[in-house]
């Protein structure tokens, strides 16, 4: 008690090296979206639901490949696979984007991550980057595994060949295009609660419930109202879009003249998801 | 039991969840609305509408909110301790949940079922509709308050079953149907409306025996999975 108190040093150090800047953190959690959309670094369990749906669109693909390599029929082209896939599609988005982004809600990280330089369209776009790869890749690779069994069984040499690329790159710019779109909506639902299965549920049903409203104004007696039915759902816009710029896929929508109207609504529909992303992100007090 | 009800009930409605349950029933009658003022045959609207929308999304999705969420949400917030540490019967909470998810789910699908019918066709079509969904709100509920007992991620599982099961391999693989509860909601509404509009795939005494086997089975097996219930912390 009667010694004078010591300040020990214990060897605290101030960190000298370099500072990162925002380009790095958004790469970082880029990477890591990436990753944790298909399970990597996780446990196993959560390999479960990503890897099974990408299985079962894996194995739809090399059944695809198989049966035109065999019997020389095209059941699906590139352009209509996606479209099939739409379902598996809708499911991925449901497991990764509540993955992506109610997580880091349910577990208070967000005013962490904020107080880095990192700014809230960093995030938003690191994550919506993450997800519309992670969608891209689900339809593309097995795009590709098409377009090598149609390729190396093709009976015209390099010509074949080379009409199977043509083919492929403007599926692939489909596949993006469907990527954007779901990765946007889905997104923004589960951005709204922490709980991911609410946000699972809530991704699942606005897609599901839009679909049977394309159904119903199909059938409205009304030319205009048939031929723009399409917009009411994600999907069918998609598809719509997919019908007007890329006339050989034969997804078998009937757009009239409106076709132009179906790019703008998906632009509009873009733009306005990540808007409210961003407006979302202006404040991040936990959910 | 009655307070175990209170409480799950007071959960479902409380805040802001309630809502959820609120567009979908909506929908369902705003487009049955939709179609009668535009006088379009209930031949054409009465298939999407009825059955594409009504049981095959409506019926599940509410039936898998409802259900996973009178016990999985108690199960992810921690909070089921309290009621596991109370000396009742496990047979007794499980029983409470479940009549709680089998009412909320059976009145919220079959109303708006029950109006969408009698738009379409007549109150005799409505009847129909709505026994059959309050048939198939028992069978659902059971099944998915076993999966919010068996895995951590219920939901998922649940909408891996509506979406690929019931959607996907339901349409292309005939055999799946004879699984499949969507299935047999549509043999019972087709059998006591006799509308042509239901076609029914799965013979009725099939379609009887397995609900009946499913609701019991999946009650029977939550009951025996919650009397050795460990509590483990997030996973994964």
């Amino acid at each position: 008690m009667s010694e004078a108190s010591v300040i020990h040093d214990i060897g605290y150090q101030r960190y000298t090296g370099p500072r990162l800047g925002r380009l790095q953190v958004l790469t970082a959690m880029y990477v890591h979206g990436l990753r944790a959309a298909f399970g990597f670094g996780r446990s196993a369990k959560a390999k479960i639901f990503p890897w099974m749906v990408a299985g079962i669109v894996l194995l739809v693909a090399v059944i695809l490949a198989a049966v035109r390599a065999q019997a020389g029929i095209v059941a699906l082209n590139y352009v209509q696979f996606a479209d099939a896939m739409s379902w598996l599609v809708i499911l991925f988005v449901a497991i990764v984007a509540p993955e992506l982004v109610s997580r880091d809600m349910r577990s208070g990280v967000l005013p962490l991550y904020f107080s880095r330089p990192l700014r809230a369209a960093d995030y938003v776009w690191a994550k919506f980057a993450a997800l519309v790869t992670g969608v891209w890749l689900l339809l593309g690779v097995p795009q590709l595994i098409m377009f090598l069994g149609a390729a190396f069984t093709t009976k015209t040499g390099m010509r074949g060949v080379w009409n199977e690329v043509g083919d492929l790159l403007p599926a692939w710019a489909y596949s993006v295009l469907w990527a954007v779109v779901f990765a946007a909506i889905g997104l923004l639902i589960a951005s709204l609660t922490g709980k991911r299965a609410f946000a699972a549920g809530g991704i699942v049903a606005v897609f599901l419930m839009t679909t049977p409203v394309v159904g119903v104004l199909s059938i409205l007696p009304s030319t205009d109202a048939q031929q723009l039915s399409g917009l009411a759902s994600p999907m069918t816009l998609v598809a719509g879009v997919g019908t007007w710029l890329i006339p050989a896929s034969n997804i078998g929508l009937d757009l009239g003249r409106f076709g132009v109207v179906y790019l703008i609504e998906a632009l509009a529909l873009i733009a306005t998801c990540l808007l409210l992303l961003l407006a979302r992100y202006r404040k991040v007090a936990s959910l | 039991m009655s307070t175990v009800a209170y409480i799950t009930t007071r959960g479902l409605f409380g805040r802001r969840r309630a809502l959820l349950l609120l567009p979908l029933p909506l929908l369902l009658v705003g487009l049955a609305l939709l179609c009668r003022s535009y006088d379009v045959p209930a031949t054409d609207w009465g298939t999407p509408v009825l059955v594409g929308l009504g049981l095959a999304v409506v019926l599940p999705v509410i039936s898998l909110i409802v259900g996973t969420g009178v016990l999985g949400s108690e199960v992810d917030d921690g909070t089921l301790v309290h009621i596991l540490t109370k000396p009742m019967p496990r047979r007794d909470i499980i029983l409470a949940k479940l009549g709680v998810a089998i009412v909320v789910s059976a009145v919220t699908c079959a109303v708006p079922l029950f109006i969408a019918g009698a738009l379409a066709g007549s109150a005799k079509l409505g009847v129909g509709l709505a026994v059959g969904a309050a048939v198939g709100a028992c069978a659902y509920s059971a099944f998915f308050l076993l999966l919010s007992l068996v895995t951590r991620r219920p939901v998922l599982l649940g909408l891996v079953y509506i979406l690929v099961w019931e959607g996907l391999l339901g349409r292309f693989v005939s055999g799946t149907r004879v699984l499949s509860i969507e299935q047999y909601v549509i043999t019972f509404a087709d059998r006591i409306s006799s509308s042509d509009l239901l076609v029914a795939r799965v013979s009725l005494p099939v379609a009887v025996v397995l609900s009946v086997l499913i609701t019991v089975g999946c009650t029977v097996a939550a009951v025996d999975r919650l009397r050795s219930f460990s509590m483990a912390g997030e996973t994964s």
